[in-house]
């Protein structure tokens, strides 16, 4: 089999769900479509599909352009050559990998989780806590230097999210707790420290009582693209940075090594010598630093106010990128940006169509199925059997 | 009620397990059917209880050939099985386990009728003499009252044939001569009997007639009063030796392992290891023999620091292990070739490489300050991969892909790669081919020449024989004798892995 | 763990010194409570002299009522007195002492000594603090039971949230259609009926297909529950704003009277609390009877059970373990789903967006905290509704407790209880295992 064509089989199935989760998406689009059915009710099935599939076309495309951009935007920002064209047609990439920025860092927490045979379902709950520290720690440090009220905001959020981390990893290291419940628990409960938090002089605003911080802009993350009103930040950079590291750590530390063995066959593992309970709580730990980072650069770079809202079930998506991408720190880089895309798209689709953007966390839902259930997409695709690994935890390591 | 196997054969991929085998069982008659492991007894009454269906051959009762699709089948048939593996939810009680499946019920609702249900568990219990306390709950119960229970569960189906796998592999000597007398009761009410063993006191005693299977094959049939247990032990292990490389003389040096009155207890909370003494010198062999479950395995883990010790006293050269983590124990220069190299050696999805390396990455030159150095392990595997001959298209390819043979070389290049003072080797060519056989034979005794101790832990008596300076046997965790090379026969080995001692 | 044996086995060593540990941690526990009922009493001296007054309506909301006035301080002199008993009992009994039982004597005296002392100064009506209990528990609790029966048979089941939003989702839409198609009169009697049955239908449906996923391929269950959970929100979230939003008809579903069962619900002071319900309360506990009966006395039950704990021998016996975990999926799918209902057709009138709100996942801690019992997990979800009552009744009654606290609580309860801080709770053994036939 040529270079190419390996490299492009394990992309086959993630493709393929996509596109699945898309159609299935399509079929409840077209039928929620009132205006439309009405029609097919009053006997006109010719015009029920035109007008149904038309809405559809119109959706994905808004989708499209919500997420990349539109030519037209382009052109225009040629002719004129003003900064705020150029900004108005950069703007949809620009919140794209906004969008992703959060996901990356997530997606990379439960990629390591999953790599290492601990099911970490507590993304949420670290980021948000780890974007609470951020915030913390930057309203402690308001009068000192941006730069290092920055860099100690960030790292609170670290900190915070190893914490978070830990105490999930220590209970199933020690007692066997399944780390599923005790992570779900354990994000309810940071929802309930945050909005404990939100309510302390400390956090909350001068004035109004809703249950949002005090703006932290005074801090910001440097903007990445110099135009007026683009939000992308170093951020996005420092998320591929990360990723780098994390796909170093994996495979060229002994630390990483462990892990991945330990995710692969923990008896083996066990038999070379390597602590089980150590790499537990290691791969807790990092998953959770890396998901507290994400919330610091949330709040820090592209929402300068922590909410109970900071966090849109990223923990939850991670899940879904950690299992697109393979648990290969490019894998989910590349499905962070696709769901990105989607989010960011979906909000433009949301405008222009009227189809509520929750559409795309249904669809992003059937993805995660497709690609847990490959043997699934190879029968409705009749496609040939093979062993494919999907990068989920295996049977062995994992206490599913 | 005549049970009959005509000619049953049974191939699994790489190993033909059942090859023409007949047997026959008459009504109130003990059959015993004696055979090492592998030698095809478990598979045989696999198909016998539905779970296998036979590749060809016929199963008779009473003359009559019936087919069985799955195990509820057989069981209408009359066919009880009593497995090694106990089919018993721990959290039932006796009652509950034993009727699982045959339940009575009463009432729209399908309420387990418990009174009806224990009234006759008693009963059974009763007229069997088994004594078990209806509503004791599993998990308190010793093995041997489990045991029981596996019976009561056959004879509560009413079972013409009783079909009873390895009974005594977890029982005590009382215990079991307790089984022996149940089983003589079943057979005077007239239930049939099939007692599978590798004990040849036991079969000598119960049985009333013993069938010797060996290598899927019946070796033969014979009846108890007109053998001996030599001749048993001889159709046990069958052909001549043939001893595959020469060994040439040890030379035994200092003492590197030490084992004193070790307890182990096994992941059954049970003590499989009950008072193993041995000793093994640098530059000699010492290879254990004995069947499979005899706590060889719980042995082994206690060395290489995988399984705490219950009591007793393990040194390794001079320094105590008792209660050493394994990373401590390999450090002090011992190897271990573990019993399943899938399971327990290495990492189907990682590459020959990292394989290689899964036991000193964190060890120099393979890595500094927690990183790797790539070109460091690229170049150690490479010359293990030539060294150790390990047929692989490149050190990148995943081990999973490779074939039982050249798995087994990359453990053994692996373990072979540091000087060692220790080799711990269970089962080490177990499913391989003669080629890999012959090779790995031959490094272990390089091993031994350049003054290792080597122990040897293997249930193939061929290996045991060509391995091993000194042989040791195990048998119901204990080490039951140590023979010099002449001194171990097959018929001596073979009799006292029988237990015979 | 092994009775007496009739041969020789173990090391007598290993046995008394097992003995001595338990002996002297049985002992440090005495000693622990015996303070803690010291500590109560001196709370009890501290609280004396305020006051708090329980009122109870007696046999109707509005009408008669009754009001004890009450001081904290006797409050914390009841806890001390049972918790020095227990105490007491602890040292006396030793190794043998059943501690955790005996936790269900004194800790709900701390509980009300606490609330009241939070209460002082105020009057506090706590029929609706009882009835708002058992309100609360019913979602909770129902979610327990799917999960209860999904785990028994040896599925994993984390998406009694999904479950419980979709059957919201669907019931209000059913019902709604109901009374469009009908007319108010027959939609007002029939819609009642329908809307849940099309819940526990949808609900079917989401077990029908997680257990597919799982079973034919073998996708891991943990796997399953999250693209339920996270597809259900994304699809009724995406229904209510496309269609439910404007199209209101679709959503206004009949409501669900109250019913006040004859007799019963004129016993003074418990009447209004346990028999004025809705329904639905009443639909719980007859199911929480009747699934505790059939799990642990029935043929099915047993079966059940054998699937989820060891799965090959049931298999060897000859029993269909796929089919039994196949039903089993359909009935807690039905359960939960039916429970959805209950969050738009009596609690909202409608149904909103993310109507359930994590309460699924607080049943799956239900159910962990009860040991997978139905009895015991109602019992938690009586607990976990009790701890979001008092927080309601705190707040209305302007007690300053930050509302966090008590709603964290039934999370820190299932990791203490998930982390065996409260002695090893042991789910069926194989949960979530994918079972191979033959």
């Amino acid at each position: 089999m040529s270079g190419l064509r390996r490299r492009l089989r394990p992309l086959v199935i993630p493709f393929l769900a996509v596109i699945s989760a898309f159609l299935v998406g399509s079929i409840f689009l077209i039928f929620t479509d009132i205006p439309a059915l009405q029609k097919l009710l009053a006997g006109n099935p010719l015009d029920f599909l035109v007008t149904a599939v038309g809405n559809v076309v119109k959706a994905y495309t808004a989708l499209l352009t919500g997420a990349f951009g539109d030519p037209g935007k382009f052109v225009d920002a040629f002719r004129q050559g003003t900064p705020e064209a150029w900004a108005t047609a950069f703007r949809p990439i620009s919140e794209t990998l906004v969008a992703a920025t959060p996901l990356i860092f997530t997606g990379l927490a439960i990629a390591v989780s999953f790599r290492s045979g601990v099911f970490n379902i507590g993304g949420d709950g670290q980021f948000v806590l780890g974007a609470l520290g951020a915030t913390a720690m930057a309203l402690l440090l308001r009068d000192l230097p941006a730069p290092i009220t920055l860099v100690g905001a960030l790292l609170a959020g670290v900190v915070f999210g190893m914490a978070w981390g830990f105490i999930p990893g220590f209970l199933k290291a020690r007692t066997g707790a399944h780390e599923v419940i005790t992570t779900i628990m354990l994000n309810y409960i940071a929802l309930q420290i945050v909005q404990l938090a939100l309510r302390t002089p400390f956090m909350r605003p001068a004035t109004g009582s809703e249950p949002i911080s005090k703006v932290i802009d005074f801090a910001r993350v440097p903007q990445l693209i110099p135009l007026p009103g683009l939000r992308l930040h170093w951020g996005f950079i420092v998320a591929l940075i990360v990723a780098a590291l994390v796909s170093y750590f994996l495979f060229r530390t002994t630390k990483g090594f462990e892990l991945r063995s330990a995710g692969l066959n923990l008896t083996a593992a066990r038999y070379a010598g390597m602590s089980a309970g150590g790499s537990i709580i290691l791969a807790m730990v990092v998953s959770g630093a890396l998901a507290g980072l994400g919330g610091a650069f949330q709040v820090m770079g592209t929402v300068t106010q922590m909410s109970n809202d900071i966090n849109s079930g990223y923990g939850w998506t991670a899940i879904a990128l950690a299992l697109l991408g393979g648990t290969r720190p490019g894998g989910v880089v590349a499905a962070a940006l696709l769901f990105g895309a989607l989010n960011n798209g979906g909000h433009e689709m949301q405008i222009e169509t009227s189809i509520p953007l929750d559409l795309l966390i249904f669809i992003q839902a059937l993805v995660i199925m497709f690609v847990a259930a490959p043997d699934l997409v190879r029968q409705i695709y009749r496609l040939k059997p093979k062993g494919d690994e999907t990068g989920a935890p295996a049977e062995e390591g994992a206490a599913a | 009620m005549r049970l009959e196997l005509r000619d049953i054969t049974k191939q699994f991929p790489g190993v033909l397990a059942n090859d023409r085998i007949s047997i026959a069982a008459d009504r109130g008659k003990v059959l015993g059917l004696l055979g090492e492991n592998g030698a095809g007894k478990t598979t045989l009454m696999n198909i016998l209880s539905g779970l296998y269906r036979p590749d060809s051959g016929e199963i008779l009762i009473d003359g009559k050939p019936r087919v069985f699709d799955d195990p509820a089948e057989a069981i209408s048939a009359g066919i009880g099985m009593v497995h090694q593996h106990f089919m018993l939810v721990p959290v039932f009680d006796v009652v509950e386990s034993v009727a699982l499946g045959s339940e009575p019920v009463t009432g729209v609702a399908r309420t387990f009728d418990r009174a009806v249900a224990r009234k006759r568990v008693q009963e059974l219990s009763v007229q069997y003499s088994l004594d078990v306390n209806p509503d004791a709950k599993i998990e308190d119960l010793p093995v041997g009252v489990r045991q029981r229970v596996e019976i009561l569960k056959a004879l509560y189906r009413k079972s013409d044939i009783l079909v009873l796998d390895e009974p005594s592999a977890v029982l005590t000597p009382g215990e079991t001569e307790e089984l022996f007398g149940i089983i003589r009761g079943l057979a005077a009410g007239g239930t049939s009997v099939i007692f599978i063993t590798h004990k040849l006191n036991e079969v000598l005693e119960v049985a009333d007639t013993i069938t010797v299977l060996r290598r899927g094959r019946v070796a033969g049939t014979v009846l108890p009063n007109e053998t001996s247990r030599e001749e048993l032990a001889n159709l046990m292990v069958g052909r001549d030796v043939e001893l595959t490389v020469a060994r040439g003389e040890a030379h035994p040096g200092e003492v590197v392992l030490e084992l004193k009155d070790v307890f182990v207890r096994n992941d059954r909370d049970e003590m499989a290891v009950k008072g193993a003494t041995l000793e093994v010198r640098a530059g000699e062999i010492v290879a254990v023999a004995g069947v499979q479950g005899n706590g060889q395995t719980e042995l082994v883990e206690a060395i290489t620091g995988l399984r705490h010790l219950d009591s007793g006293h393990i040194t390794i050269d001079g320094t105590l292990v008792d209660q050493a983590k394994p990373r401590k124990v390999a450090d002090m220069g011992v190897a271990h070739i573990p019993e399943d190299r899938m399971r327990d050696g290495l990492v189907k999805a990682m590459t020959v490489a990292e394989n290689y390396i899964l036991d000193s990455y964190h060890r120099e030159p393979y890595s500094k300050g927690g990183r790797f150095d790539r070109d460091a392990i690229a170049r150690e595997a490479a010359k293990g991969v030539q060294e150790f001959d390990i047929r692989t298209p490149s050190i990148e390819t995943h081990v999973g892909s490779l074939s039982g043979g050249n798995q087994q070389k990359v453990i053994v290049a692996r373990e072979f790669s540091r000087p060692v003072k220790l080799v711990v080797a269970s089962q080490p060519t177990r499913g391989l081919d003669v080629g890999s056989i012959e090779y790995i034979h031959r490094r272990i005794i390089e091993q031994r020449d350049a003054g290792a101790a080597i122990l040897i832990v293997s249930t193939e008596l061929d290996e045991v024989l060509a391995l091993g300076d000194r042989v040791a046997v195990m048998f119901s965790g204990q080490i039951v004798g140590v023979l010099s090379s002449e001194q171990a026969t097959k018929e001596a080995v073979g009799m006292l892995m029988g237990g015979v001692h | 763990m092994t009775a007496a044996a009739t041969s020789p086995r173990a090391i007598v060593p290993a046995a008394s010194e097992a003995h001595r540990r338990a002996a002297r941690s049985a002992r440090i526990r005495g000693v622990v409570i015996c303070v803690l009922a010291l500590i109560a009493f001196g709370f009890a001296t501290n609280t004396m002299g305020d006051k708090v007054t329980f009122k109870f309506w007696l046999t109707e909301q509005g009408k008669a009522f009754i009001e004890i006035p009450t001081s904290p301080g006797v409050l914390w002199i009841l806890a001390g007195l049972t918790t020095g008993l227990t105490g007491l009992w602890q040292l006396w009994k030793g190794a043998s002492a059943a501690w955790r039982r005996w936790l269900i004597l004194w800790l709900p005296f701390w509980v009300a000594a606490i609330v009241g002392t939070m209460l002082a100064g105020k009057t506090a009506t706590l029929t609706n603090l009882f009835a708002g209990t058992f309100e609360y528990a019913f979602p909770i609790s129902m979610g327990a039971f799917a999960a209860i029966i999904c785990e028994r048979s040896g599925m994993f089941d984390i998406a009694v949230e999904g479950k419980l939003l979709v059957g919201a989702c669907v019931g209000s839409i059913a019902g709604s259609m109901c009374l469009q198609v009908l007319g108010p009169e027959t939609g007002a009697v029939v819609g009642p009926i329908v809307g849940p049955a099309f819940a526990a239908l949808a609900g079917m449906g989401i077990g029908l297909l997680m257990a597919w996923l799982a079973i034919r391929y073998k996708v891991d269950q943990i796997i399953t529950g999250t693209v339920v959970n996270f597809g259900a929100l994304g699809l009724t979230n995406f229904v209510y704003l496309r269609v439910l939003q404007t199209y209101t008809d679709y959503n206004t579903p009949p409501t669900i009277e109250r019913i006040q069962i004859p007799v019963l619900s004129q016993i003074p002071v418990l009447g209004p609390i346990l028999f004025q319900a809705t329904p639905y309360v009443y639909v719980g506990w007859v199911v929480m009877l009747i699934l505790t009966y059939f799990i642990f006395k029935t043929r099915w039950g047993l079966r059940l059970r054998a699937s989820g704990e060891y799965p090959q021998a049931a298999g060897t016996v000859g029993i269909n373990v796929i089919a039994i975990r196949y039903r089993a999926m359909l009935l807690a799918g039905a359960i939960a789903g039916f429970a959805g209902s209950y969050l738009s057709l009596h609690s909202a009138g409608s149904f909103q967006m993310n109507m359930s709100a994590g309460k699924g996942f607080i049943g799956i801690a239900a159910m962990i905290f009860g040991a997978w019992n139905p009895i015991a997990a109602f019992g938690a979800a009586l607990v976990f509704g009790f701890a979001d009552a008092t927080q309601q009744l705190l707040s209305t009654l302007g007690v300053d407790i930050p509302p966090q606290f008590l709603a964290s609580v039934p999370y820190v309860l299932t990791i203490v209880v998930v982390a065996g801080l409260v002695g090893r709770v042991r789910g069926p053994a194989m949960a979530g295992q994918p079972y191979e036939q033959g």
